[in-house]
């Protein structure tokens, strides 16, 4: 059997002329990468895994701005079961996406040559797959560094993270999926293990995949409770921070660190009616156990003992299936104001908590009161609220 | 590959491109798109321009033998990860429990320890394609007569 020939050029396709030959130079010259692993089986493998890792990545961002910014149609389906999905969801994008660094350089290392392949471009469409490939690759890069970075708060770039990462994954996804249709023929070709094998693709390979485990290994720990002794090179350890638990938003950022001596907590609804801490602390308490889990990735178990928010709701004489709004005492800050849909506002697991692991709230953790609830991103854990009104 | 299958995955792409790229034109938060283009290039310029290929020529010239090569993979992959870490390393906003750990420490570690797996993987390397030579350095002690194995002849390295 003779190998299949390239797939001829589609009839409504423009050929372009070739460049001179005379700058055929450097990298462009046939034969100036000499490895033998820059051919297709070695891409295609790692290829599956790169794309399983953005399709991962994908999907779990998707659940968290679901989960963090629902668009209203959205809203009467989001769950607050499991108690730990956003935890392990949120978890898996952020593992995906540490180990889909090493794998996304093995795979543009075997395409290197490519870049300077010749001529740049033989056809209309050769060109357009080309400019598809640009905004893949440039897509996958940014969304890799703005990712890891965004886990270290560190925040070198002018444009806002949040949403740059959500529209340029949406790129980067697009990118991937016109990558795999102009490549189909290719990669179903290398699809299988060819009967003779490469040693150094197998050496190359397993070198690749030691990468992606140590990077996971080591950074796991801050959202896997068993790999939490690995944790070396993560930007947070579940059992480090006030009371044995991370902050993401401390109460000197959130200008929260003195509460009024006032304080009160206000509950608005049918028949509104204010608390104090003292009061609040009179009311039936109940222990829950629930994770924070975090938008960077980090996520810890914690006890959390307070009053339940169905409990304040039916106080307030709310109606069957309302809905909440909380306020902090924050200043500003873009999660000051929460929305908590009636899902999460009536199950029993959602508290305004008191105290964590056994102790008073700390500045930092909320003092006087926080929301904690199942299966919502950390952001929406409302610190320091001072105002409940049910809608 | 059917062709419907790739015909389906072409639209669905661009249908996600233009969502994408529409979606990052119209936000309001993001107020210059530009920026955005300018650090993606920037990315791509970086990395095609400057770190593959000097990977190329690291590999070229100096690197030799696959232990050595899949040891530098594993360390550039935990140096990406751990580098932005250890150089963010105090700053934390008055934030204790950002970046918590010795990231210097701790990256070092790492590459410390996966150089040592890889340092008893080519020893052992060593040992089943023959005697026991640590770059002329001839380890009687450990001659392999004692243990009755003959040497071999090595097959050339295949990298």
């Amino acid at each position: 059997m003779t190998p299949k020939p390239p797939d001829p050029r589609p009839r409504y396709d423009l050929p372009l002329p070739p460049p001179p030959a005379s700058l055929r130079r450097g990298p462009f010259r046939a034969g100036a990468f000499r490895s033998p692993l820059h051919e297709p089986r070695t891409t295609v493998v790692l290829g599956r895994w790169l794309g399983a890792a953005l399709l991962v990545c994908f999907l779990t961002g998707l659940i968290s701005h679901a989960l963090q910014d629902p668009p209203g149609w959205i809203v009467p389906y989001l769950q607050s079961r499991p108690v730990s999905g956003y935890r392990i969801t949120q978890g898996l994008h952020v593992i995906s996406g540490l180990a889909a660094i090493p794998l996304l350089g093995a795979k543009l290392w075997t395409v290197y040559p490519r870049l300077f392949e010749w001529p740049p471009a033989r056809s209309v469409l050769h060109a357009l797959e080309r400019l598809g490939i640009f905004v893949l690759v440039t897509a996958m890069l940014l969304e890799l560094f703005t990712g890891l970075f965004n886990t270290l708060q560190w925040y070198p770039w002018p444009f806002p993270f949040r949403q740059t990462h959500f529209w340029i994954g949406w790129l980067a996804t697009g990118g991937l999926l016109v990558h795999i249709a102009a490549k189909g023929t290719l990669i179903a070709r290398h699809w299988r293990r060819p009967a003779v094998g490469l040693p150094q693709r197998r050496a190359f390979l397993t070198a690749v995949t030691a990468a992606a485990g140590v990077v996971t290994l080591t950074t796991a720990g801050q959202a896997v409770p068993f790999l939490s002794g690995l944790d070396l090179l993560a930007p947070r350890r579940p059992d480090l921070g006030p009371l044995g638990l991370p902050v993401n938003r401390t109460a000197a950022q959130a200008g929260t660190v003195t509460v009024p001596a006032d304080w009160r907590l206000r509950v608005d609804g049918p028949r509104p009616y204010v608390l104090t801490l003292a009061e609040l602390g009179q009311l039936p308490q109940y222990d829950v156990e629930l994770p924070i889990a975090c938008v960077e990735g980090w996520s810890a178990s914690a006890r959390w003992t307070g009053v339940r928010v169905s409990d304040l709701m039916e106080r307030a004489g709310a109606p069957a299936g309302a809905s909440l709004r909380v306020t902090s005492l924050e200043a500003n800050g873009p999660y000051r104001v929460m929305e908590m849909p009636a899902e999460y506002a009536v199950d029993p697991l959602t508290l305004l908590a008191l105290r964590v692991n056994g102790e008073v709230l700390t500045a930092d953790h909320g003092f006087p009161a926080r929301i904690i609830a199942p299966n919502r991103p950390g952001v929406l854990q409302t610190k320091w609220v001072e105002r409940i009104e049910v809608l | 590959m059917p062709r419907w299958l790739r015909a389906a995955l072409l639209l669905g792409g661009l249908a996600l491109i233009a969502y994408g790229l529409s979606g990052l034109l119209a936000d309001s938060y993001i107020t210059d798109p530009f920026d955005v283009l300018v650090w993606a290039v920037g990315a791509v310029v970086l990395h095609d321009g400057l770190w593959v290929p000097l990977l190329l020529l690291l590999g070229a010239s100096v690197v030799r033998g696959p232990v050595l090569r899949g040891w530098l993979i594993v360390a550039a992959a935990v140096t990406a990860v751990g580098l932005p870490a250890v150089l963010r390393d105090g700053t934390n906003h008055g934030n204790s429990s950002v970046l918590p750990l010795p990231y210097l420490r701790n990256w070092l570690l790492v590459l410390a320890a996966t150089a040592g797996i890889a340092l008893l993987i080519a020893l052992v390397r060593r040992w089943r394609h023959g005697g026991l030579h640590l770059r002329g350095l001839h380890l009687k002690g450990l001659h392999l007569k004692e243990l009755r194995l003959r040497r071999r002849a090595r097959p050339a390295d295949p990298s």
